[in-house]
């Protein structure tokens, strides 16, 4: 049932997105095969075997503090301030926290392993409504304020910031042949990590921040860094404010 | 009776501080969170620069409207397919690496004659000359800043900033500029 929903959901997102995509009628036809059949599932799949090993859903729940039925709709407000972890974090530095815990070895944050796992768990929280929120506390309300300044700042060789192409007075325009995606609309926030078919692989949301950094010839943050995940915040609030449900893992060109 | 009471406590009071921090092992290092503050210093963009345009600026050089072009057209040298003018190469050697050299890949955002998948974030730049400086409402100067450093004429600007950043240096500014202003409506 839930894998039928989460299609629908996959569909809705497809749908909207539509016009963003400058693409060949091959592509586009490639593209249709892709949304029966997302490349990206068996990535997803295998980072369900690895959070396995780490105990499952029951020892999310446990580390997080949070009920096994809460579980989606916690996921679903990531990045968040975890008080273990004295931080706020993503997903995957939870996961990080897991293993150590459990005397694993902690997969790196920029590896497929850590990527395919992420993408699972987020996927636990399919069909929720994003509900980050950020003025929970004072930490997230911080993250959020150094995301945004982050994303303000322009820098690099070109001088450029996220905002010099994602700001609301541009988003639409063409870059390139590729229209500029409005981050809130496209529900970036929702749909990483996802399978980039120009990329033919899982990519996270800081992964897919590193490739417009590197385009546009801005210094690459590392991932997990502070103002990495403060663009995750500042990123996925605007998911929330335009109503985006999750729907891992997605499809973009 | 009471004594034993008293130790008890004591032995509970060991038992229970161990069990906590068997239990809650610090886990705010457990994870990675790379520091990313100097790499931003680094990065960091200086100040709105004004510049002159320089007396060696030779606007009607067409080997400079050549490299201009070029610039113009492409993103990198790794990218661009075509051989690139006389004075432009596709690699330069940084700190003994070699390395694509960056254009501006102002077709990115404007269209211009001859353009191949122009966005249009900037204005189309197609003949300039003739609508804005026979007109006169723009000259060589204004067009050198913007390219140089587009927030001395509007600080919000959603274009490259080439100069401040020393992306280009200012032979290749007045190259750039040299061909946004050249006439391109017959062929030269
Ligand atoms: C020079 C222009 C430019 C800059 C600067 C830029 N981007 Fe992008 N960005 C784009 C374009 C164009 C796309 C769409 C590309 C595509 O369709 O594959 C995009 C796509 C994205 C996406 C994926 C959207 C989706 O489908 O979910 C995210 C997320 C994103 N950018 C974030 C950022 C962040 C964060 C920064 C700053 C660190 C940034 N961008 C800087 C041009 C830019
Ligand atoms: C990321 C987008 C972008 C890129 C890349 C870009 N520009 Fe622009 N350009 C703009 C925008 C937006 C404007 C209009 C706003 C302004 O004037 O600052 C503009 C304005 C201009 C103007 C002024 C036109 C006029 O008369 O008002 C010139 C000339 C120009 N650009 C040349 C260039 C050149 C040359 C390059 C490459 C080195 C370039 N641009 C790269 C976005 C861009």
């Amino acid at each position: 049932m839930k894998r039928v929903l989460f299609s629908f959901a996959l569909l809705a997102t497809m749908a909207t997105a539509g016009e963003q995509f400058a693409m060949s009628d091959a592509d586009r036809a490639m593209y249709k095969e892709m949304l029966e059949n997302n490349p990206a599932d068996i990535f997803v799949e295998e980072g369900g075997e690895l959070f396995e090993e780490l105990g499952d859903e029951k020892a999310l729940a446990k580390f997080l503090g949070v009920k096994e039925k809460d579980l989606p709709k916690y996921i679903a407000g990531f990045p968040r301030y975890v008080k273990k972890l004295k931080n706020v974090v993503g997903l995957d530095q939870v996961l990080q926290a897991m293993q150590v815990e459990q005397k694993k070895k902690k997969y790196k944050l920029k590896s497929g392993k850590m990527f395919a796992m992420l993408a699972y768990v987020k996927s636990l929280a399919n069909d929720e409504v994003v509900n980050i929120d950020i003025n929970a506390d004072k930490h997230i309300k911080a993250s959020y304020n150094l995301g945004k300044k982050v994303f303000m700042t322009p820098r690099g060789g070109r001088g450029l910031s996220c905002n010099s192409c994602h700001s609301s007075d541009i988003v639409g325009q063409v870059l390139r042949t590729q229209p500029l995606p409005d981050l809130g609309k496209v529900g970036s926030g929702a749909t990483w990590p996802a399978y980039r078919m120009t990329k033919s692989s899982l990519r996270t949301l800081q992964r897919r921040f590193q490739g417009c950094m590197k385009n546009a010839l801005l210094k690459v943050l590392p991932i997990g860094s502070k103002e990495m995940v403060g663009l995750e915040v500042y990123v996925t609030n605007l998911a929330k404010k335009e109503k985006k449900k999750i729907a891992i893992p997605g499809l973009k060109r | 009776m009471k004594m034993s009471i008293r130790r008890f406590t004591q032995f509970l009071a060991v038992a229970l501080t161990t069990s906590v921090t068997l239990y809650a092992t610090d886990l705010s290092k457990a994870y990675d969170m790379p520091d990313a503050t100097k790499i931003l210093k680094q990065d960091k963009l200086a100040k709105p620069t004004k510049f002159k345009m320089p007396k060696s600026c030779n606007l009607d050089d067409l080997e400079a409207i050549a490299r201009g072009k070029y610039i113009f057209h492409n993103l990198n040298g790794k990218k661009a397919k075509a051989k690139p003018p006389k004075g432009l190469v596709k690699f330069i050697t940084k700190n003994g690496k070699k390395k694509p050299k960056q254009f501006g890949n102002c077709v990115a955002c404007h269209n211009i004659e001859g353009a191949k998948g122009a966005g249009n974030i900037g204005p189309d730049l197609t003949n300039y000359k003739k609508l804005f400086i026979d007109t006169k409402a723009r000259d060589a100067k204004f067009v050198y800043q913007k390219i140089a450093d587009a927030r001395i004429d509007n600080p919000k600007t959603h274009m490259t900033i080439n100069l401040t950043t020393k992306l280009f240096n200012k032979s290749e500014i007045c190259d750039l500029t040299a061909y946004v202003i050249s006439d391109k409506s017959k062929k030269k």
